[in-house]
This record gives structure tokens, C-alpha cells and sequence, in this order.
């Protein structure tokens, strides 16, 4: 196992080498770049090993998932995507779909998850896409928007209401009465390849297994989805500290003013230690979850909220922190705390805002303190 | 996920979740009350449940097994746990 931890953490270093800045400021990663992680189930290691993946536990994969946050968070964010339709399909696909589709999202394929739509963003019940079932024909017709890594994606898993209740669908996003129109200039994870996607009338073969969870009720469904994603986010917002530290401690070190590195001066060195708090607390909340989630202990759902808005909070103000402490020498977009700055502010939006997540810890709270 | 084939009675499963449910909820539930239909617990809830299944009583719940109606009262989880860990072998 650890062999094949180090060797994925290698074809990640391979392939992001020093090009990060670039990717952010030309807001695009390269395909090939994309095609040869997919390939190698880099994007998605949680899947076992039967079905062609790595088989990371989800200790493992949150480790792996911070050292890519800390090197590239749209990288890490196409990650988050293919790892939720991957865990999507384990958890509600039945066993050809499994086996059809895993070996595809650990063999080059890339995907991206639909949920959001212009009138349904926090308040999800309210999306109106649509998923018929008719003979042995699957129907979809909706608007999604903002949905990460669709730029790059061959198949798209979309959420909607079906019959009584809600389903997902995995689109080819090839298929006709599809439409992907990019995101122009999005504020963090730039080169994540966030689109809107048009779904018309787009008709699909039932016997290609591209239905999921017919019937099961719409919040049933994407909680679970979303646990897996808030963890995965939770683990990237690591990342995104571990990044800052690293670039806030070696500037304060070598860098002087006033006849003393910047380090020596105390208002700066509380920065440092700050970071240095954030980063460590940010990952024992995460440890956590991902113990949760390797037990199948039941705590696993709230314990990914609870890390993922602690995570995403720290990330956001350390990175601000970063940026202060570097000054001029990061304020420059690219910068590898410029973007962190930029990142970690969308990761308290996406997969439940910080407020959603308030809610849902405060009810968690209720429940149990009472 | 491990499986369990040592025998259980269908009125300890049923016990074990009432349990469950009591500890997590604060709510005394029977096992015929429905656990969705009344707003009794929430979403976030009901993953936890389905959790608490699988890694109790060793079984994999999954694709078609995977709907509200196998969840919607303990007497239902119940019929489901002894269906899934008959499959099992046990």
C-alpha cells in the first residue's frame, strides 16, 4: 500500500512540477496532463483494487487529497468530483454498474457532479431537472450550473427528481441535447474547469446502467454524495494550509527588515504560529472523519460537516494570514498564496456553505446535547 | 465490510435499533412508527442509519437494496438486515 501511495504522490509531483501558477493564470489544465492521472486512478485512489483502483482508505486518501490541495486546488478539486461519482456508483450502483463504471473512472475517464441549478444552490430540494423513466429509455432535461471539472468531463452525474422521489444519472457529455458552456473567469480553483451544463431532452439507453438510485428520496441521496465530497474539500483546505505555512515560514525566514528576519518580529510570528494551529486542529478534525468513515461508524456524516467548515474557515483565514506575511512578494495572482487565498475562500461556498453547515451542526447539536 | 453469520433473532435486531435510534434521536420509536414520513429525524440521519446497519449486523446495503421503503420503520430494516444476512450465508 504504501508503495502505491508514494507512487501515486509521484506522478502528481511529476505532473504538476512548477506549472500550478500557470494553470491559475491561464485557468485551464492541460488535457494530457488530466488524461494521465485519470488513467492511473490518480483522480479517484479510493476505489478498490477489484475494480482497477488503488483501494486507499479513507485515512490514505484524505493524506494524498491534502498533498494535492497543497500543491494545486483545482487539481484537487477535479479529484472531489471524480472521487464523489466513483463513491456515488459504489454506493448506488448495483453490481454491473459497479463493475462497468469504476473500471472506467480508474482507466482514463473523467467525471463531474451536477447538482447545483440556477434557482436550487443551498436549498437542493428545490432543483426541477428532471429524470424519466419510459420502457427502456432514461429522459433528462434540466439547467445545472457551476458544475466543477463539466469543461473537461466525458461523463456527467446528474441529480433530479424522479417518480416520488430523486435519481441520478450518468451523462455522457457527448451525448446529444447536451451543452457545456465554461465559466468565464471563476474567482478560486480557476483552472477546475467549472461549466454550465443544459441538459434538453437528452435520451439515453436504460440498459447502459446510466440510472442510479431510482426512487430514493433527494436528500437521502445527496447526503451521501456530499459526505464524500465535504471530506474530500475538508482534506484540500489541509492542503491549502500546508501550502501557506510553507510559503509564510520560509519568507519570514529569510526575508529582513529592520536588521532582523521578519520572523523575529512578533506581529509577524503570530501569524506563523496561527497557521501553524490552523493547519494541525484542521487535520485532527479530518483524521476523525476519515476514521468515521473507514469504521462505517454512523458519526461519519456529521463529522464531515463539522471538519469540512472548520477546515474551510481556518483555510480561509490562514491564507489571508499568508498573504500579509509575504506582502508584495505574493500579491501577485498565480502566487502560490494568492491562490490559496482565492481557493480557500470558495471552499467555504461549495459542498454546503459555511452558513448550511451551521445549520446542520446546530441541529446535530440539538439532537444531542438536549 | 465484514459479514456476520452468527444467527440473530429478528427481535434483537429490532431491539438494536430502537436503541440506536433512542441514543441518537432522544426519541422512543415502535417498531411499525414511521421514521421518515413524520419529519422523527432528519436527513443527515438517515445515512447515519444505513452506517449503523451495514457495521452492526455485517451486511452491505446497496443498488436496489438502497430505498426509503427498506428503511422506513425498524420492522422494515429488520425484514431487510435477515434478508441481506440470509444471503450471506447465515
Amino acid at each position: 500500500m504504501a508503495d502505491r501511495y508514494a507512487a501515486a504522490a509521484e506522478l502528481v509531483a511529476e505532473a504538476v512540477g512548477s506549472d500550478a501558477d500557470g494553470w491559475d493564470l491561464a485557468g485551464r489544465l492541460p488535457d494530457d496532463v488530466l488524461r494521465r492521472l485519470a488513467a492511473h486512478g490518480v483522480l479517484c485512489p479510493g476505489v478498490s483494487a477489484e475494480f482497477g483502483g488503488l483501494g486507499f482508505t479513507a485515512a490514505e486518501l484524505g493524506e494524498f487529497t491534502a498533498y494535492v490541495g497543497s500543491r494545486c486546488s483545482s487539481l484537487r478539486s477535479l479529484m472531489t468530483s471524480q472521487g464523489m461519482v466513483a463513491w456515488a456508483v459504489r454506493r448506488f450502483g448495483e453490481q454491473h454498474q459497479q463493475a462497468t463504471y469504476l473500471r472506467r473512472l480508474t482507466s482514463g475517464t473523467l467525471a463531474a457532479v451536477a447538482f447545483s441549478e440556477p434557482r436550487a444552490g443551498s436549498d437542493l430540494a428545490a432543483m426541477t431537472t428532471r429524470i424519466t423513466l419510459t420502457g427502456d429509455r432514461v429522459e433528462v432535461s434540466g439547467s445545472k450550473v457551476w458544475v466543477t471539472g463539466a469543461a473537461y468531463a466525458d461523463l456527467l452525474l446528474v441529480f433530479g427528481q424522479h417518480a416520488d422521489g430523486a435519481a441520478a444519472v450518468l451523462v455522457p457529455a457527448d451525448a446529444p441535447g447536451v451543452r457545456v458552456t465554461r465559466v468565464a473567469d471563476p474567482m478560486g480553483c480557476r483552472a477546475a474547469g467549472h461549466a454550465d451544463v443544459e441538459l434538453d431532452g437528452v435520451t439515453l439507453a436504460a440498459a447502459d446502467g446510466v440510472l442510479l438510485a431510482a426512487g430514493l428520496p433527494l436528500d437521502w441521496l445527496i447526503t451521501s454524495v456530499l459526505t464524500h465530497g465535504r471530506l474530500s474539500v475538508a482534506w484540500g483546505c489541509v492542503g491549502i494550509l500546508r501550502a501557506c505555512l510553507a510559503a509564510a515560514t520560509t519568507h519570514a525566514q529569510a526575508r529582513e527588515q529592520f536588521g532582523k528576519p521578519l520572523a523575529e518580529h512578533q506581529l509577524v510570528a503570530r501569524h506563523l504560529a496561527e497557521l501553524l494551529v490552523a493547519e494541525q486542529a484542521s487535520t485532527r478534525m479530518c483524521e476523525h472523519a476519515s476514521r468515521c468513515w473507514d469504521n462505517g461508524s454512523p458519526q461519519q456524516v456529521t463529522a464531515a460537516v463539522a471538519a469540512k467548515h472548520f477546515a474551510a474557515t481556518q483555510a480561509a483565514r490562514g491564507a489571508a494570514a499568508a498573504v500579509q506575511v509575504l506582502a508584495s512578494a505574493g500579491a501577485r495572482d498565480g502566487h502560490v498564496v494568492a491562490r490559496a487565498y482565492r481557493d480557500a475562500k470558495l471552499m467555504e461556498i461549495i459542498e454546503g456553505s459555511s452558513e448550511i453547515s451551521q445549520l446542520l451542526l446546530a441541529r446535530h447539536a440539538r439532537e444531542l446535547w438536549t | 465490510m465484514s459479514t456476520s453469520t452468527a444467527p440473530i433473532e429478528a427481535h434483537e435486531i429490532s431491539n438494536n435499533l430502537v436503541e440506536f435510534i433512542a441514543r441518537q434521536t432522544k426519541k422512543t420509536v415502535t417498531a411499525e412508527v414511521d421514521l421518515f414520513g413524520t419529519g422523527l429525524v432528519s436527513s443527515l440521519f438517515a445515512m447515519q442509519l444505513v452506517a449503523y446497519v451495514e457495521s452492526t449486523f455485517g451486511v452491505a446495503v446497496q443498488g436496489p437494496d438502497l430505498k426509503l421503503a427498506n428503511f422506513r420503520s425498524v420492522a422494515a430494516i429488520t425484514e431487510l438486515v435477515l434478508r441481506l444476512r440470509e444471503g450471506n450465508g447465515g
